[in-house]
């Protein structure tokens, strides 16, 4: 009892400000069993070698942090994290910031038209995606290989293809995808004051530089969380299409950091290394987060 | 200075061939669910069937306990999609209208979630889920989905936007917090909370990455699993009746983006990120 009242007035808890906590608590709770707990367990299992069904675990102290950092797999399976990671940052990032700028300032006409149909597939299941360009894609009997035909280009085989599979496969994803990342580009873009993109048209500033002068360094918010969502979220949902179409084949050429340690815990049952690899993603994602705070948060323009 | 009705029409083109990479293949596999095998690989570039048939769906039907899968889809997405929204609801007016000590650590350690890969939390879940005696039920499907940083996000954004002094005077009056929520804050951001809800009920309709740890058997599956049957590397993908599932899986999503597109798109663009 002594210890609740010194909980109580450790954090000030009065009549008010308890409703404030008690309204929390129902997330809170699920957040600390299904997030929090889980984190802290997954460190704790990347020390033990276990295999998911066995009552023991074995301690091996760094042992999975050595095996996984010494084998060649892992650095193959980061380089292909970082290849999806390029892709996916044209694609979605590059891409659909050009597409917000030129809606909102260049074009007139069919603008909802656009953005509705542009956001559509965010609403659709990526496993469809995936189906639906398995076959559009087929390379011998899809339609863009008969379109293809006829001016003489072949697709190529590109689910036994090393690299070509990344390709095909962030494509797919960026389908689902990409329109999200546009509506918020948009949305942030379209917040700017018309006084100033009129006031640099009117002086004859070319298009370009309004967007390199006016425009990005105004919604470089937005852009820095789009940048990042890019990262972390698109490299988790590679996943479906890698679980769907490849399965990290041929010989983990599309396999990223993200399946594989599904792979190792799901299909092989290597627990302790599955753990490693999750915790080293997760050190790679913390450390991308702590750098946007060190160095580009301060140079980002925020309207309110 | 005046845009260049060149650039404008360039640009126009640009757009039209992105909308038509994006839009394609959803159209085109409505048809091809609706051709036969042979007529699905003889004539490729028909987005319309020469001899339509129901046979796809037959086959379906026929191998697929299609309604029941239909049915647990529905259960998770709108159970998750409820819950979701009333425990992101509270909290999002907790951290708007109340002070209290610690609120920015919590939102902060809350709203960082979104940033967190799941790999790192699955092998655990997966041992919770199956300790509880949840594996292979749907029930372990919603169970870890029952709160959600994004919606706290969102919601509290559009808190924010509503005057502060309205909710002063309310507690002026001596107004419990139970009705300022129900009678002034709810209907403010009603918006919000229908394109959020749709977004969730949406999200986990497609849900696939946690489904597919734990559903083990076909009558328990989700429709993104079922559909994930009809393609396999191990040979025997059968394109047509896969479109037939992809039509299923994609119909309700579909509806419910069309009908509520222009408050969905509202809800994006007015939140922001700031």
């Amino acid at each position: 009892m002594s210890s609740l009242t010194a909980a109580r007035r450790m954090l000030q808890i009065n009549r008010e400000n308890a409703i404030g906590y008690l309204l929390l608590v129902p997330s809170i709770i699920i957040f600390a069993v299904f997030t929090f707990w889980p984190i802290i367990y997954t460190v704790y299992l990347s020390f033990f070698d276990w295999n998911m069904i066995s009552p023991t675990k074995e301690y091996v102290g760094l042992k999975n942090y050595i095996e996984v950092l010494s084998d060649p797999k892992t650095y193959r399976i980061l380089g292909n994290t970082f290849l999806y990671i390029a892709l996916l940052l044209v694609i979605n990032c590059a891409i659909p910031y050009i597409f917000a700028f030129v809606i909102d300032i260049v074009l007139k006409k069919y603008k909802n038209f656009y953005k509705s149909a542009l956001f559509l597939p965010a609403f659709i299941s990526l496993v469809v995606g995936s189906i639906l360009f398995t076959w559009m894609l087929n390379p011998v009997s899809g339609p863009l290989a008969i379109v293809f035909g006829w001016i003489g280009l072949e697709i190529p085989n590109w689910s036994k293809a090393e690299g070509w599979i990344i390709v095909v496969l962030s494509l797919i994803t960026s389908w689902k995808i990409f329109g999200y990342n546009f509506i918020l580009l948009y949305a942030s873009i379209n917040g700017i004051s018309r006084e100033i993109i009129e006031a640099a048209k009117l002086d004859n500033i070319p298009l370009w530089r309004i967007f390199i002068q006016i425009i990005l360094p105004m919604s470089s918010a937005t852009g820095i969380y789009v940048f990042i969502i890019t990262i972390v979220q698109s490299l988790q949902y590679v996943f479906t299409p890698v679980k769907v179409v490849s399965q990290g084949g041929p010989d983990y050429a599309s396999s990223n950091l993200i399946y594989h340690a599904y792979h190792e815990a799901f299909v092989v049952y290597r627990t302790g290394h599955s753990a490693t690899l999750s915790i080293i993603t997760m050190a790679l994602f913390l450390l991308l987060l702590f750098l946007e705070f060190k160095f580009v948060e301060r140079g980002v323009y925020y309207e309110n | 200075m005046r845009i260049s009705r060149h650039a404008e029409t360039i640009w126009h083109f640009i757009f039209m061939v992105t909308v038509l990479v994006m839009v394609f293949p959803i159209i085109y596999a409505f048809g091809m669910s609706f051709k036969p095998l042979e007529d699905a690989y003889n004539n490729v570039l028909n987005i319309l069937p020469i001899n339509a048939s129901l046979e796809n769906y037959r086959t379906l039907f026929a191998s697929l306990p299609v309604l029941k899968i239909t049915m647990n889809t529905f259960v998770v997405a709108s159970v998750a999609t409820v819950f979701k929204l009333v425990t992101s609801f509270l909290a999002a007016y907790a951290f708007v209208y109340f002070k209290f000590k610690g609120k920015e650590v919590i939102y902060f350690l809350l709203i960082g979630t979104i940033f967190i890969p799941f790999t790192v939390t699955m092998i655990p879940n997966y041992l919770i889920i199956s300790e509880i005696g949840m594996l292979d039920s749907v029930w372990g499907v919603i169970l870890p989905q029952l709160a959600d940083a994004v919606g706290i996000f969102l919601i509290h954004q559009a808190m924010k936007n509503i005057p502060g002094s309205l909710i002063e005077v309310a507690r002026l009056d001596n107004m419990g917090h139970g009705r300022i929520m129900k009678d002034i804050v709810l209907p403010l951001v009603r918006p919000a909370v229908t394109s959020v809800g749709i977004w969730f009920f949406i999200g986990t309709w497609n849900e696939f990455v946690w489904p597919v740890l734990v559903l083990k058997t076909t009558e328990n599956y989700t429709l993104p699993l079922a559909l994930q049957m009809f393609i396999s590397s191990e040979g025997g993908t059968n394109f047509t009746v896969a479109m037939a599932v992809s039509v299923i899986t994609m119909i309700i999503p579909l509806i419910l983006y069309l009908s509520f597109q222009k408050y969905i798109i509202g809800t994006f663009t007015s939140s922001g990120i700031k």
